[in-house]
This record gives C-alpha cells, structure tokens and sequence, in this order.
C-alpha cells in the first residue's frame, strides 16, 4: 500500500511538470504560426502567410465513413485552391480534428481549435456534434458553415452559424409531397436516436397531416444500438407500396438486404440526401428500385462535377459521396465569399474576418455554383438550393 | 412465423458468440470484451478473401465462398491464440479486473487496426443470401435463416459432445472447475485455455458468416453484438454452454420482436436490458448457471 | 483490510502531512493554474482540459467507491452521470429562465439536485446489487446504464434524440470551480473511507460473510456506497453540461463507463490517489492524442490508446514481472541507496516461482497455521510474520476471484 502511495505521489509531481509543459506549449503556439500539420500544401510561396479553417467531424467510431469523406473532399478544394496560388497569394490551411460524432469530443476540439488561431469554421458534420461547436462559435463571434448538420437549431443558435445541406424538415416536406401523390401507401423506417432522421421524419409526418393522410403510412424505428439487422422492419412493412428510409446509406444498404433476404424485389426504396453513396454498398443481389432527394449526381454530364468526380477517384480511389462534395463546396464557397470581402490580411482576427465573410453570404446577391447546385443564404444561415429527385438503377 | 424464424436465426447468431464468451469466461474467469471485435475481423476476412477468389479464380461462388470461409476460420483461430498469448497470459494470475482492461485495449486496438486496413467505409457481401428464399405455406423464408439455425444447432450439440466426450473437453471442464487440481492432474493448463480461444474464435467466425447476411461491416460491427452476446450468455448463467444457447435465443426473439412493433421499437434495447435484470432479480445466477457455495 | 484504517491513523499521529498529501498536490496544482492563468495567461483548450480532467476525477474517485472498496463490478457509471447532467442541467435552465440568481447560484443548486436525483437512481440499482455478485452484478449495472439511456432518447422534454443544450459557464473559472469541487468529493471520500463506516465497507470487500458475522449491517453499507457513488457521478454530470453546453443520451454509453472503469483499475483498486492520478493521465491523453492525431492520422489514435492501455495493465499487473517492478520501485531504490535495511514489504520474494503454483495462498495458509500453532519455537518473530503477510494479500487482491472461489 505504501508502495502505491508514493508511485501516485510521484506520478502527481511528473503530471504537474507535464501540464506545465503542456501550458507552456500553448503559450507559445498563440505567437509562432502553428506548424504545418501534415495538410499537403507544402508548396505554399512565402507570401501572404495563411488562413486557418478549423473543423470536427467523425473519423473514428461508427460514423467515421462520413467524417472522413467531408475531410476529403475539404482537403482536396484546399489543395486546389493553393495550387492555384491561394487567396492573393493567402495560403488556406484545414485542421479537421476527430470528434467521434460526439459533443463531448467536438466541444474540446474546438477549444483547440481556437488555440490553434482557428479563423473560420466548417463547423462538424454531425449534427451533435456541431451542436456543441456551433454554441461555442456564437459566443465567439466564428462563422460556421456545416457541410452536412442539418438539424435545424444549429443555425437558430446565431448569426454566424451557416449550414450548405438541406434543412431536414424541408426535405422531409418535399418527400412526403412526393410520396403521397405516387402511392398510397408508405412504410417508413426511421432512427429514433439521430437528430437528422428523426428531423426529416418530423419534417414528413407535418407535411403528411397537412396534406390530411395521416393514414396513408406505417412506422416502424430502429436506433443506433440496434442498427445491424432491419429483418423485423422489413417483415412489418412488407406490404406497403414503398418504403422511405429517410437515414444514411449505411443502414439504408441493410434495409436493402433485408428486402432481397425477404424475397421482395419489386417494392422501391425512396430515401433522402442521406441516402446517395447506397449504390457502392449494394451488389447485384438487390433489385429493388431506388430514388432518392439528392444535390448530387456523380454521373452529371456538368464539367465541375465531372472533373471533381474524377480528381477524387484518382486520389482516393473511390467514387465521392455527397458528404466528399459538402466538404468541397464548403471550402470552395468560403474562399469566393473571403476574395469577394476582399480579404487581403491573413492575420485578420477570426471575429473580423467571421463578420466579413457573414456580411457577403447574406447581402442577397452572392450565390455559388458547386458541385451541390447553385447556393444562396438567407440571414438565418439556411441554405436555398436546387433539390433533385435522382432514381439508381 | 417469419418473426419466429428471424428472431430464432438472430439469437442463434447472439448464441454463437455468447458460447465463445461462457467458454472463456469458464476457463480463464475473464470478460473477452475483445470477442465481438474477432467477429468483425472474421466478417472482414470472409469479406476480402471472398472478393479475391471471386475476381480472380475461375472457382465456382460456392468453392471460392468455402475457401474463403475455411482461411477466415484459421485466421481468426490463430488471433484468438495470439490474443490469449500476448494479452491475457501474461496476466494469469493477476486481478481479472486486470485482463478485463486488456481486453477492452485489444478491442481497441482490432477496431483501429480495421480501420487502417480497411478505411472506414462500410463494406458488404452476398454469400449466403445468395441462396434466396423458399416458400412454405404462404409465407417466404430465407435459406439463410434455416442454415444460421441449423448449423447453429449443430455446432451447439457438438460443442456439447465435445466438452462431454472428448479428453480435451473433460479437461477443459476439469479447469473451470479447478485450475489448481486440474494442474496436479496433469493438465496442461496453458494449453487449454489455448484451445479454449481458439474454438471461441471459431464460433465467432460462424457468427459472422450467419450475420454477413443481414449486416453489414464496419469496423465497430463486433461491438453491440457483442454486448448483447455477453448479455445473453448471463441470461443463461455464465460459463454454462446450454445457458448461453438459451440467452442467445431469448434475446435474438426479444429484438426481433420488439423491432416488429412500433410501440416497442424505439425501446428495444431498454426492453432487452429490463428482461436482462429481471431475470437476474429472480435467478440471480442465471437460468441454467451453477450455483457455488460461498465459504468464508 | 481493516490493516488500512489502522495504518492511517498511526501516520496521522506520527506525521500529520502524509496524511493531506492529496490535497495539498491538488491546491497546489490548482494555485499553479490559476497564477499561470492570471499571469501568462492558459490556452482555452487548457482550461477546458483542466474542467475535464476535474469531473473526470470526480468520476474515477466515485466509482472507485464501489469497485475499489466495496468490491463492486459496476459497468454502469455513466448512467448515473446521464440522469445527473439531464436533470441538473434541466434544473439550471428552468432557474435560469425562471429567476436572476447568479450562474454559480444557479450550478451548485443543480449540482445539489442532480446528486440526489442520481443518489435515487443509486439506490434503485443498489437493490438488485444486494442480490447479485461479481459479473452478473456488472451486467446488471450495464443493462441499467442502457435503459436509462434509452429512456432519456425517447423523452421529449429532454430533447429527444436532439439532446438538450446547457449553457457553458464561464472558461477562466470554470475549472476553478471543478476542482473546488473535486477536493470536497475528495475530502468525502477520504474520510468516508478512514471512518468506522469506511472500514465497515472494506470488510465486506473482504469477506462478506465473516463481516455479517461480525454484526456488519451489510444491507447498509452496500446500499450507502452505491448512493454515495451516484450522488458524486450526478454532480460530475452537472459540470459535463456546464464544460461541453449540449447534452446527449450517446456520450453516456457503456463504453464512458468502461473508460471510467479503466481509469479506477488503471490506478489502482481501492486507491484514491491513484483514481485521481489515472483519470488525469487518460483524459489528457485522450485529448493529447485527439489534438496532435487529426485529419487523416485519426484511426491510428484508437491503436496508440489500446497499446499504451495493455502495456501499462500488463507492466503493472502481470505476475511475472512483479521482482522488475520491485527493482524500479523508487522506494527500493531509496532504500538501496541510503543502504538502510528495505522494508520487509518490498523485500524481493520468491513469489513469482510460487504463482506457478495456483493453489499457493491455500498452501501458505496451511503452512503458516502450521507453524503458529504447533512449534512455539517458531525461529520468526510473530510481529514480524504477519506484516508482510497481510501487505502481500493486499496486493494479490482480487474482488471476483474470491467470490467464486471460496
């Protein structure tokens, strides 16, 4: 027992070296320029010095595959951007630290973040986690525009929160439109610990009773313990005439595969924005037809499109989902919003800079063609664009 | 009757890995909280290997699924042994809480090891749902469900067979019994509980196979499965074989009917857990669980 | 066990400081903090890392409670943090809108009110724990901290699947007020645990039966520290809310509970310093790694974590190593080098030849009453004898093991 005592004694003196340390670090990174982490600009000219985009987003655990692609789309406009020079010669720098999809991670992300110089913000790609981020950002003064947290308090939380997807009730509006006048009767599946399904359910059950069918559909819920088998789901809603699946692609493949399991072939598979990266999850065994809402098509004919299409294929050998276009476009559509502030001082603070760039997304004229459709912001952060109904064969 | 049918196929999946959970937990008196993560990493093999003889043998899909299958069970047997080996031999011995915490670094440690391997991205594959469906009556039944329950059952009867018949399974027995006596007897202890992750192992790997059909993979796929696996096999009494078998099935019918309905569905897990506690409260060494005598 | 109790009495009669050693590192820890924070001024990652760390050691200590002393496996820690960050939270928000109290007002009585709510739950999951033991006790906590998620997912008045937001509290004192926080919980439990009640409880860790024969209340004390243990996760729960701002069901799964479970095994069962001393090691390491591992360097961070984990569970654990450790042991060397006489417990022993061996302690038992009762001539002083006796068990203790052993 005495040996433990002074093991734990020691151990709180080298923790308290340790912090100091750490501390000390801290102190001085607020002064140097951070050192470049790894973000394969390496080519920068020395002029100008660099702008820092700060953002969380799952790449590790359970959502990671989204986390993931929205960092790889971001860094790819990043390096695009510099390999043309930059802004003026201003290098754009992305740190896009892990937060697990969780508010716990995302919150001390962003304190880091912050430390680090952080003057813009992709916010996270979780609503939960941006939750957390965005909070801190309002209190900050820092702009924030998501790629891909659609829960619709995020942007409700202030002036600088901005969001690039679809808001979800919106497109749950629009599907339930949708659905109703092609059938009569819908099953819907939905995660009921997700902010984003159950915000597009809402969305759908609101526009149902307006539209007066409440009766025209059946429910059925899964949640994120209990997401790796939707056979009972499936079974339950067997006879419907579709089924919605307004959730991420992941599950939706399994939802696919309970179908083929089932034998039922015929009954289509109607999902939202969420749903586009289905068709790499899903062999031959499944026939289903497939639509969904999307911003996306990879296989549009539009140059942009194509040319990302093809320069993420090359880099990262995979076919870009539409979190790998969020990503882009939100990088893309910062770095026109910052060249038409006229920004030509990267040591601009991140208020000044967040005020100047919050200033040219809202005057009512800029608007952005990406890889997502043309954009436009109202004042309360919500993205207008184009929403396309895309059906897989 | 479908419901019955899924719900029986998904327990017998709960039941193959709770088995490699008892098994272990008899042997060595430690929670592998590392044993759904040897699922994940057996859904992965089967995965890439599948893919490999598919795109380039001129094999048969059923010879190349098979071939597939059998190296995903070596490999997986073989990690099982060099987990036991680094991980938890060196802590023979020590507090269980100890092995308990290097389990939980092992799951860690495969999941981001997967990650690295095979990037995050979810990954799926048609082996046995290629099978189709057969109709009985009115109703359509997937071949999957049959063979995940039959063959559930006959790796259950001759794991028991196993543990009853053979030398290594008596010994085996004689070990959860007493380690120390066993050792006087000349048991080769070591050895054991070698043999003991190594058929665990395998079992998983039959889990992931019967699961591949319904799911797909990631790298945290192992995780919940193997929380309510470990559930199950406390359900049943810990460290009993037909306990585990029990557990596995309850729970795999519980899910499946509460996902039914959508009163119950968004409570599942809750309602799994309660079931859980409940039974402890009224049998609080599970249902077929040995009761010990606590000397002082 | 009852060894311990004895031991701190007697420092604290020799010299009193040893006995106030945590505290006086935590203060001064503290003070260092908040002049470094008045004069160079902390990054606000520090300072947030610093709250963590802070409800982090509230968390370890408290669990500590009931797997380190009560002899407890509970996987259900987190849950009782869950009802205590929604609760209080809730709390605070409706006094917020409701009244102009000051915000630290406003914290402490949520604090006050998630404890009790949390110390409820507490004894709605001591109950069963009267009934079960070792692992089945562990999943019954588990099941709970599971249902009590899944409850807070399907209210709507806490948000639902949306969560609920808090309001953050002030960055420069936020962590001033966790660790003023932390040293109460300490205090508490420090003294909890050197009471006759604390002593009380380690009896029954030690043997339930013989401490029910001894007239122990074991109903009570079970009960009591389950209690206590949720009040102080509620209360952690409270300064979550008031560090992170947005609450959700997802963060209070099982694997929170595991990562506070490795913090208590990590430094040591039954050891409050170690708690503290571990739980600040593995949040900043958590942190550490999120910070220097981002973009595409991420996936390895969950494979550094599980090496540092098993290697650091296996150096100090495993029998094996047991004559290494003691020869890094800065006491021993100390001793080695002032050439005093090293204390009979850290004496090199011929222990790891005797753990080969698994019926050993039931072999030394017999030996040892052999040798009491039938030689009077024993050559070893009886004193002597029993010390490092006792010490030796401590070591080799093991909660699970017995239970299903004896």
């Amino acid at each position: 027992m005495k040996r433990t005592k002074l093991f734990t004694a020691i151990f709180a003196i080298v923790m308290v070296v340790a912090m100091l340390a750490m501390t000390a670090c801290g102190g001085n990174k607020g002064g140097d320029t951070p050192a470049p982490a790894g973000s394969g600009s390496g080519e920068a000219p020395a002029a100008g010095g660099k702008i820092i985009i700060g953002a969380t987003g799952p790449l590790t655990g359970d959502a990671s595959s989204y986390g993931i692609s929205v960092n790889q789309g971001a860094q790819m406009a990043v390096d695009e951007i510099n390999a043309a020079g930059g802004l003026n010669g201003i290098m754009l720098e992305l740190q896009m630290k892990d937060d697990k999809a969780a508010a716990t991670d995302a919150a001390s992300a962003y304190d880091q973040l912050f430390d680090a110089g952080m003057q813009l913000s992709m916010g996270s790609v979780t609503s939960g986690a941006c939750d957390a981020f965005a909070q801190r950002a309002t209190a900050d003064g820092l702009f924030v525009l998501t790629p891909s947290a659609s829960q619709q308090s995020i942007i409700e939380q202030g002036d600088t929160i901005f969001r690039l997807c679809f808001s979800d009730p919106e497109q749950g509006a629009l599907a339930a439109r949708d659905l109703s006048e092609k059938y009569a009767k819908i099953g819907v599946i939905y995660d009921t610990s997700d902010t984003y399904s159950t915000g597009l359910y809402e969305g759908f059950v609101a526009q149902m009773e307006e539209l007066g069918k409440q009766d025209a559909y059946v429910t059925r819920t899964f949640d994120q313990d209990n997401k790796k088998d939707f056979s009972a789901q499936v079974e339950a809603l067997k006879d419907c005439d579709v089924i919605f699946c307004p959730f991420y692609y992941t599950e939706a493949s399994l939802v696919c595969k309970a179908c083929a399991n089932k034998g039922l072939n015929d009954i289509p598979i109607y999902g939202c924005d969420g749903l586009d990266g289905l068709a790499a999850l899903i062999d031959d065994t499944i026939k289903n037809p497939i639509t969904y809402i999307t911003p996306l098509d990879v296989t549009s004919t539009d140059a942009k499109v194509k040319k990302f299409v093809d320069d993420y294929s090359a880099k990262f050998g995979a076919t870009p989902d539409q979190f790998a276009a969020d990503g882009y476009d939100v990088i893309y559509v910062i770095f026109e919003a910052l060249k038409a502030a006229g920004v030509n001082d990267a040591n601009m603070s991140a208020e000044d800079m967040s005020a100047a760039v919050v200033g040219i997304l809202t005057n009512g004229s800029f608007s952005y063609t990406g890889i997502t459709g043309q954009m436009q912001w109202t004042k309360e952060g919500a993205c207008d664009k184009i929403l396309n109904i895309v059906q897989l064969q | 009757m479908v419901i019955a049918i899924d719900g029986l196929s998904l327990g017998a999946i709960y039941a193959l890995i709770a088995l490699g959970y008892t098994m272990v937990y008899g042997i060595a008196k430690m929670l592998n909280f590392a044993h759904g993560d040897v699922i994940m990493v057996g859904a992965y093999m089967i995965y890439t290997l599948c893919t490999l003889t598919w795109t380039t043998g001129s094999l048969p899909i059923w010879a190349g699924a098979l071939i597939a299958f059998v190296v995903s069970i070596v490999v997986c047997t073989l990690l099982g042994m060099v987990n036991e080996k680094v991980a938890y031999k060196p802590l023979r011995g020590a507090s269980p809480l100890a092995a308990l915490i290097t389990a939980i670094g092992v799951s860690y440690l495969l999941q981001g090891i997967a990650q690295l391997i095979w990037g995050a991205e979810q990954r799926s594959i048609s082996i046995l749902d290629r099978l189709g469906t057969v109709r009985v009556g009115t109703v359509a039944i997937r071949w999957s469900s049959i063979i995940t329950v039959v063959c559930g059952a006959i790796l259950m009867i001759g794991l028991t067979l196993f543990v009853k018949k053979t030398r290594t399974g008596r010994a085996m027995l004689a070990v959860s019994e007493d380690k120390g006596a066993a050792q006087m007897m000349g048991i080769n202890v070591n050895k054991i509980v070698s043999v003991t992750f190594a058929i665990g192992s395998g079992l998983a790997t039959f889990a992931a196979l019967f699961y591949l059909p319904t799911t797909a993979i990631s790298p945290t796929l192992g995780s919940m499965p193997g929380i309510k696996a470990f559930a199950a096999a406390v359900i049943g009494g810990i460290g009993s074989i037909p306990g585990a078998v029990v557990g596995g099935i309850l729970l795999g019918v519980v899910e499946v009917v509460c996902n039914s309905f959508e009163a119950t569905a968004s409570y599942t897990t809750a309602i799994e857990f309660a079931l859980l506690i409940i039974i402890l409260l009224v049998r609080p060494i599970g249902l077929l669980g040995k009761k010990r005598r606590v000397k002082v | 066990m009852t060894m311990e109790g004895t031991k701190k009495k007697n420092l604290f009669a020799k010299g009193g400081w040893k006995n106030y050693i945590t505290y006086i590192v935590i203060i001064a820890f503290l003070a260092i903090m908040i002049i470094l924070n008045l004069t160079v001024g902390l990054g606000r990652g520090d300072k947030s890392t610093l709250a963590r760390i802070a409800f982090s050691c509230i968390l370890a200590v408290s669990l500590n409670l009931v797997v380190g002393f009560l002899g407890e496996l509970s996987l259900g820690h987190a849950g009782f943090m869950c009802v205590g960050a929604y609760l209080g939270c809730f709390v605070a928000n409706t006094l917020r809108d409701a009244t102009a109290l000051p915000e630290l007002v406003v914290v402490i009585i949520a604090m006050i009110i998630a404890g009790i709510v949390a110390a409820i739950m507490g004894f709605v999951i001591g109950v069963p724990a009267l009934r079960l033991r070792g692992d089945y006790l562990a999943i019954a906590t588990l099941a709970f901290g599971e249902i009590v998620r899944c409850i807070f997912k399907n209210l709507k008045i806490f948000g639902g699947a949306k969560g609920m937001s808090t309001k953050i509290y002030n960055n420069n004192t936020l962590f001033i007020l966790a660790f003023i926080v932390l040293l109460i919980v300490v205090f508490c439990c420090q003294n909890l645990i050197n009471s006759k009640h604390g002593r009380a409880v380690i009896a029954i860790r030690d043997n339930e039966i013989a401490a029910k024969a001894m007239g122990i209340n074991v109903t009570f004390y079970k009960l009591l520290i389950f209690i206590v243990a949720a009040f102080f996760a509620g209360i952690a729960g409270v300064l979550y809310g008031s560090t992170i701002g947005t609450i959700r069901q997802e963060t209070f799964s099982f694997n929170y509970s595991i990562e506070i479970l490795v913090m208590v095994v990590l430094g040591g069962m039954g050891s409050i310093n170690g708690s503290l001393v571990a739980a600040t090691i593995i949040t900043y390491l958590n942190i550490l790694l999120q910070n220097q591992l981002s973009g595409s360097l991420a996936p390895v961070k969950n494979i550094v974590y599980a090496l540092i984990l098993i290697v650091i569970v296996i150096f100090s654990n495993a029998p094996a190593l047991k004559n290494f450790r003691e020869s890094i042991n800065p006491k021993a060397i100390l001793a080695r080098i002032s050439k005093k006489k090293p204390d009979a417990s850290v004496t090199r022993s011929d222990e790891a030849k005797w753990d080969r061996i698994p019926t050993k302690i039931n072999i030394d038992e017999v030996l040892s009453a052999d040798t009491r009762s039938g030689y009077a001539d024993d050559p070893v002083p009886p004193g002597e004898d029993v010390v490092p006796m006792e010490a030796t068990k401590d070591e080799l203790y093991r909660p699970l093991d017995r239970k299903e052993e004896k």
